[in-house]
């Protein structure tokens, strides 16, 4: 029995300050860099803004709309296969791709950009290899920079987000839909089309979503492929015509049509949740194929494995043997690996600490200010890495003024920065640029066990915070370590903020990487690449086997 | 109840963890305890100079702190971290952007007088708020095997309808394009360039795409005749690990444009004073060292740049192109034009 919404805030609020205090804390935190960047972009449009304007703005919109819609599109529709087939079919291999067709999203997209653009250029291995064999092939049909080749670049290295999502809510809840149909006599593609497709649609929107954040906030691959996004924009603006102030109201523009879409996204959602509630969630049998199916559907998921993983991986493997002494000779791959694990652990930590705080009272709370204050808490995602980046040093700079007396009487006068020179200033960048994939992966890990079980154990006369514990974390363990892997995985390959926020002497895997890759040298920056991809390899590998474990 | 205390003491453990780990890491670049230390924040990405930073803290004792960082991002960092920057020395790529740091306030006059005897004057600011480390050349590359020499001029001329459909350059979002825009920018004028830069984009073989070096595969593929690139990088094609970029290299003639006229664009990058450094005579220490005869042939044969030193000794590539003209303007003028020459690239639709 549901109670009324106004008697559970009441209630709520008068026994739980602190989990409300808390979460609000922590939501200011996280909230105060991107609001700076708000009140930024409000100021007064200076001299270069009617230029901007008019040859930037309008200029860069509709490159940057194809270039999400279609990447969406795609990766929506790769994704959602491919977890159709390894959530609802038996064949050869399955349980290796389960999770193998995750790995994709280890390989940084910039990296995976360079590293087709180089095979595919004229003195790549394809056309090298088709002049060896006397073919004569024009060199512009090979050419992938271009926005078709970023569409493809986006899709096959994020459509995991969608994979991973989709397959986990195929398993776990689309057996009663998909059996039903099966009666009905559906299968194969209407099944997919008519069933599988719209069932999934929060799970698909869920890891569109992601796709897209990714694709507008990326600067690496439109940069090299020529294509000129709105996040191109902001760069012109800031490292061209040295306008700070115009870069970051563009960003904030950029900021505010992201929000719109969202909240639009959330209105059509709200509709949907009747559906949701009432839905019977049973696990899906996958069925067993044989014969030319069962060959096929091997095929069909090996080839996106290979192209997504295993040729660019190869390709990385064949530049590192070439460069392997000389970049190793000069880089001390264990630090960097060190620093890698270190800072992505550290803010993977707190980001799914404050997710799970926050989730759960808003969850709770079920108040339209702790919703809204949820979505601030995620917007950090959308937006480009330097512009958040400038937001947390004026953060971490006005503190450490603050904090300068106690500096003083701690005897480092000399020197009054000291959190703006730490890691703290990193890892606090992290923690407010990718709320995004902790909290969506918590909240829906919470949307999914719904109230009931936590109203029985307050019932039972367990308060809400014995209650958090004892039931409700355990329930949620599949997609918090879901959330902490996609997280994770997500610092270790992240740039731009690494660049600006990092103290000194800090290199990873992913500025040793940019360092040579940014020089056009993507032979030297092979072996970095393949580090990285083995921190992400080991990861989801990880995550895999706790995921399993836990639900035998 | 336990559980509620549990949660808090993770709760407080985690932070200060996080605040320990800051405290603990804050450490580096501070000159506490009379350690002699020099602070970098620079834009330079080469193994070369890591090489030289070692090398010098071998000879002198002098620890170098590197944060390394996009240029424009990191004098923003400097100018918000204001008086306590623990900042010393700035270093980047591109003379527009040593002037804007200068003009950022950021920087003060460098004052030594081995400096002065190493670079000359034209290679440093003219306060010397900043020195230059090395140049590179702008240049046009041909297909040797279609083009002769003898067509090519100037960077006028690449706007001419000779070219048409026959050249390649890379976006106008790279530095190396809005450098060169605001050269001329400051030797023809606004209104010539802006034509100028719709007759490059009318005669581009493909929409921009990829970095200098795709530029020069495109030569080679037959996708255009010439390209605009920078001199260092084909010296990198030439030490390629692949040997078909090596053939790439082979197959390319290197052009120095307006010989006859105003010079070929050079850009330089340079280590600017910062105006707040703490130790500020170990960061002139390292720009002395930086700019000596041994560590500029070692910029040069590393990374293919121009030494600013004229002692320093040239790698074998660079001896064989010979002496040329380079553009004889100041570099803060490229800094005064190049929000304007980015400006002209857009109208003109130079993408």
């Amino acid at each position: 029995m549901p109670m009324p919404d106004r008697f559970r805030v009441s209630e709520f609020a008068r026994q739980h300050k602190v989990w409300t205090s808390i979460s609000l804390l922590s939501a200011a935190c996280v909230v105060l860099p991107i609001l700076s960047v708000f009140w930024n972009g409000l100021r007064p449009a200076n001299e270069n803004w009617a230029h901007i304007r008019r040859h930037m703005l309008w200029d860069h919109v509709p490159p940057t709309i194809r270039l999400v819609v279609f990447a969406c599109a795609a990766s929506a529709m790769l994704g959602a296969a491919l977890a159709w087939l390894v959530a609802a079919y038996d064949f050869p291999l399955r349980r290796l791709f389960r999770w193998a067709l995750a790995l994709p999203l280890a390989v940084p997209p910039y990296i995976a950009a360079y590293t087709y653009g180089n095979m595919l250029s004229y003195t790549g291995i394809v056309q090298q290899t088709l002049r060896g064999m006397g073919v004569r092939a024009n060199p512009a049909w090979f050419d992938i920079m271009s926005e078709p080749g970023a569409v493809f670049i986006f899709t096959m290295f994020l459509y995991p987000y969608v994979f991973l999502i989709t397959r986990a809510y195929l398993e776990k809840s689309g057996g009663s839909y998909v059996e039903n149909a099966r009666l009905l006599g559906r299968s194969g593609l209407p099944l997919f089309f008519r069933v599988v497709l719209p069932i999934s649609r929060p799970a698909l929107a869920g890891g569109a979503a992601l796709v897209a954040y990714e694709t507008l906030s990326d600067y690496g691959v439109v940069n090299y492929y020529g294509i000129q996004t709105l996040t191109i924009a902001i760069f012109k603006t800031w490292f061209g015509m040295y306008d700070i102030e115009s870069a970051t109201r563009l960003g904030a523009l950029f900021l505010a049509g992201i929000l719109a879409v969202v909240v639009l996204e959330r209105l059509l959602r709200r509709r949907r949740r009747y559906s949701e509630t009432t839905g019977r969630g049973a696990p899906l049998k996958p069925v067993r194929l044989r014969g030319a199916k069962a060959a096929l559907a091997t095929a069909a998921c090996l080839a996106a494995l290979a192209v997504a993983f295993l040729i660019p991986v190869a390709q990385l493997a064949q530049w590192a043997g070439w460069t392997f002494e000389s970049v190793t000779l000069r880089a001390d791959f264990g630090k960097l690996a060190v620093n890698t694990l270190k800072a992505s652990l550290l803010a993977t930590a707190l980001i799914l600490a404050v997710s799970v705080i926050v989730a759960n009272t808003v969850r709770m709370a079920r108040s339209g200010l702790h919703a809204a204050i949820a979505k601030l808490l995620t917007a950090g995602y959308a937006i480009p890495g330097p512009i958040i980046a400038i937001g947390v040093l004026s953060l971490f700079i006005a503190l450490d003024r603050l904090l300068a007396p106690l500096y003083a009487g701690m005897g480092r006068g000399a020197a009054p920065l000291v959190l703006s020179l730490s890691l703290a200033m990193l890892i606090a960048g992290y923690v407010v640029r990718f709320m995004a994939t902790g909290y969506n992966a918590v909240e829906s890990g919470f949307e999914r066990i719904g109230m009931k079980y936590a109203e029985a154990s307050r019932t039972l006369g367990a308060g809400p915070t014995r209650t958090f514990f004892a039931v409700d974390l355990p329930m949620i363990r599949g997609p918090l370590l879901g959330g902490a892997a996609l997280t994770f995985v997500e610092i270790a390959k992240e740039l731009p903020l690494t660049m600006l926020l990092r103290p000194f002497n800090f290199d990873t895997l992913a500025t040793k990487a940019y360092q040579y890759a940014g020089d056009e040298r993507i032979y030297q920056a092979a072996a970095p690449s393949l580090m990285i991809i083995g921190i992400g390899l080991a990861s989801v590998f990880i995550l895999h086997h706790m995921a399993g474990s836990g639900q035998k | 109840m336990k559980k509620n205390i549990l949660f808090k003491l993770i709760a407080i453990a985690s932070l200060t963890a996080v605040f320990a780990t800051g405290c603990a890491s804050g450490k580096a670049g501070q000159a506490d305890g009379g350690e002699k230390v020099v602070n970098v924040y620079s834009a330079r990405h080469y193994d070369v100079d890591q090489q030289l930073y070692e090398k010098f803290t071998k000879e002198t004792g002098i620890r170098v702190n590197v944060i390394e960082g996009n240029a424009q991002e990191l004098i923003e960092r400097i100018k918000r971290e204001g008086e306590s920057t623990p900042a010393d020395l700035f270093i980047t790529v591109d003379g527009g952007i040593l002037s804007s740091a200068k003009t950022a306030g950021i920087l003060q006059p460098v004052e030594s007088k081995t400096i002065d005897s190493q670079v000359p004057s034209h290679l440093r600011d003219k306060d010397n708020h900043w020195i230059g480390l090395s140049t590179r050349a702008r240049v046009i590359v041909y297909a040797k095997d279609r083009v002769d020499p003898s067509q090519l001029s100037t960077y006028e001329d690449l706007a001419s309808d000779k070219w048409k459909g026959k050249l390649l350059v890379r976006s106008s979002t790279h530095l190396y394009n809005q450098s060169l825009v605001a050269s001329l920018i400051a030797l023809n004028g606004e209104e010539l360039t802006r034509e100028w830069a719709k007759g490059i984009a009318a005669n581009l073989a493909r929409d921009p795409e990829g970095g200098d070096r795709d530029q020069a595969k495109a030569v080679v593929a037959g996708i255009g005749d010439i390209a605009i690139m920078n001199s260092y990088y084909v010296g990198h094609l030439s030490a390629s690990e692949n040997p078909e970029e090596v053939k790439v290299a082979e197959s390319i003639g290197v052009f120095f444009p307006n010989q006859e006229t105003t010079g070929t664009h050079v850009n330089i990058s340079g280590a600017g004073l910062i105006k707040h450094s703490r130790n500020k005579a170990n960061a002139i220490k390292l720009i002395e060292f930086l700019t000596n005869e041994q560590s500029q042939a070692a910029f040069s044969a590393a990374n293919f740049e121009f030494p600013v030193n004229p002692k320093a000794e040239l790698p074998e590539l660079l001896k064989s192109w010979g002496e040329f003209k380079a553009q004889q303007i100041d570099f803060a003028v490229l800094g005064e034009h190049n929000a304007k020459a980015v400006e002209i690239m857009n109208e003109a639709g130079w993408k």
